[in-house]
């Protein structure tokens, strides 16, 4: 599903952010991607949803090469990828069923449509009873649960996530965490940047770690220890 | 693959198969209008200063051009007095007179011809006489000359069409006596074309320093939004689905501002200047002070809706690079 060949990415006037990264993450994975602060995480997501393009190698989503695609390319294929942030990302001013029913109105979807089909994804989020509640009155689990289900109302084949938990407790943690399990068991691809070594533990999922901007280990899913480095 | 999507339930596939929220030009419009009024709504305060900078520069370019075309329209009335005269020494026979009205109408530029005769002349006289009378006693009209009165075009008044026009009318056979006012012709159009010169300038610093605000103003309001921005690439949008809504709300405010700029312009004309007419006319036959035609209040409300739309066009440009 996603496949990065000899991809090299630097920012001007700073070092390399990413280094020569070969990674293959086939469909339906579940895919940690860790290390420590600066060391190309969010780099890397953003190559993956056509954000940033790298200066050298190839990114290829679902057989699309994404470097070679023109700027009005980049929104379709977008639209079969979800991406949710710390910061959520949400439009403070607007309700939580207007910041879902953004993601169905882009693909130009009626609005009866987009009734049932945001509601349905609410109530699996279990947040449908505070749909006409704008999102700034709602706590951080809450605003999260609200960037995930726009990130998954469109049924994406591809949820990144980029430091998803990093603004929640512990039981928010959990229940984000079952989310991102439950769309991958629907068969959604998940890469998720963490440095949240209880979230990485508690899955048992392949685990991708890096460092200033180069793979240094890569650890298969479900397995006791992280000795298993390919 | 096939037999996946066979056990899909009924309840998931009619959400595979949206209808378009829009089919055709009218639904997508309806659309993008409907986003923009909610915009709109939801950002009140910023759509209220954008509305109330993009009013107050028209209504500042608008109140110079109220007060700029009044002192045209009071140099143009002036400018009736540029008239050209021929002189005869005796009485013109009314076939005389047809046939020197009928060459001097030939000639380009003419817009009325008139023969005073010499008693016509002699009234005119003792009216600017008027109190002196005493001065005319023995006077009679036969040491007057008669004379045809030409009044000119308003393209035909600046200083170069005059003395052409005099030349011509001195080719005439018969005609020898031609007087114009040179000088008064002179200084008048001077005096006109550094009227010109200095609205000219004083409007395009005007129209530059509006254009300025406007469109910096609309560049802080859209950057307070960029976030609104970054979501909609972020979910897939295309860049004119992202700018469709924006730039309607820039239309609207433009419109809304220039329209409250009119009304504004109004108000201070009805308040204020209407009575300043005798402050600007020379001639006390012209009409006074007036409010803009309106062929100009057209042109402000279409100044206002493509300065809220190019300004909306040129910011967005810098935010949306999906």
């Amino acid at each position: 599903m996603i496949q990065l060949h000899n991809v090299s990415l630097a920012y001007q006037h700073d070092a390399s952010a990413l280094n020569n990264i070969d990674l293959k993450i086939g469909k339906g994975e579940f895919v940690f991607l860790t290390g420590p602060s600066g060391a190309g995480k969010t780099s890397l997501l953003r190559l993956l949803y056509g954000a940033l393009t790298p200066n050298r190698g190839q990114v290829l989503i679902d057989g699309q090469n994404i470097t070679r695609m023109t700027a009005s390319q980049i929104p379709l294929l977008r639209r079969s990828i979800g991406v949710v942030f710390q910061d959520f990302k949400l439009l403070q001013n607007r309700t939580v069923f207007e910041n879902v029913a953004i993601a169905l109105e882009v693909l130009g979807w009626g609005r009866a449509d987009i009734g049932k089909k945001t509601m349905h994804i609410l109530k699996q989020m279990g947040i449908e009873s505070k749909y006409n509640q704008t999102t700034q009155r709602l706590s951080g689990g809450e605003q999260q649960r609200v960037a995930l289900a726009r990130a998954l109302v469109n049924d994406p084949k591809i949820l990144l996530a980029d430091e998803p938990t990093g603004n929640l407790d512990d039981a928010n943690k959990n229940q984000i965490l079952n989310i991102f399990k439950e769309a991958n068991i629907r068969g959604t691809t998940v890469v998720v940047a963490t440095h949240d070594r209880r979230l990485i533990e508690q899955s048992h999922k392949r685990l991708v770690t890096l460092n200033k901007g180069e793979i240094v280990e890569q650890v298969e899913k479900e397995t006791a220890g992280y000795d298993q480095a390919i | 693959m096939n037999k996946w999507k066979k056990k899909q339930p009924a309840t998931i596939r009619q959400f595979k198969r949206p209808n378009l929220a829009g089919d055709g030009f009218g639904g997508r419009a309806g659309f993008f209008l409907s986003r923009a009024i909610t915009n709109i709504r939801q950002n009140v305060f910023v759509n209220v200063v954008t509305i109330g900078t993009i009013t107050l520069a028209l209504l500042i370019v608008s109140l110079f051009l109220l007060i700029f075309v009044n002192l045209e329209n009071a140099t143009d009335s002036l400018s009736e007095r540029v008239q050209v005269t021929v002189y005869f020494d005796n009485e013109l026979t009314s076939q005389d007179q047809a046939m020197y009205r009928e060459k001097i109408m030939v000639l380009p530029g003419v817009s009325r011809v008139s023969y005073v005769t010499r008693d016509e002349a002699l009234k005119r006289f003792k009216s600017r006489l008027r109190g002196q009378e005493t001065l005319l006693e023995g006077v009679g009209a036969e040491i007057l000359p008669t004379s045809f009165e030409i009044a000119l075009k308003r393209s035909h008044r600046e200083t170069v069409s005059v003395e052409n026009f005099v030349t011509a009318l001195k080719r005439i056979p018969g005609i020898t006596e031609v007087q114009y006012g040179e000088e008064w012709v002179r200084r008048f159009n001077s005096f006109l074309n550094i009227l010109r010169l200095l609205g000219a300038l004083l409007g395009g610093f005007l129209v530059i320093a509006a254009t300025f605000i406007v469109s910096n103003t609309i560049k802080l309001t859209i950057y307070s939004r960029r976030d609104e921005l970054d979501i909609m690439s972020l979910v897939g949008a295309t860049r004119f689905f992202i700018k469709a809504p924006f730039l309607l709300e820039g239309l609207i405010q433009g419109v809304v501002g220039s329209t409250l700029s009119v009304v504004l312009l109004y108000g201070l004309y009805e308040g204020f200047l209407h009575n300043a007419g005798s402050f600007l006319t020379f001639n006390p036959a012209s009409s006074g002070f007036s409010f803009l035609s309106l062929e100009y209040i057209a042109g402000l409300l279409l100044a206002g809706a493509v300065l809220g739309f190019v300004g909306s066009l040129t910011s967005l440009k810098r935010f949306v690079n999906v």
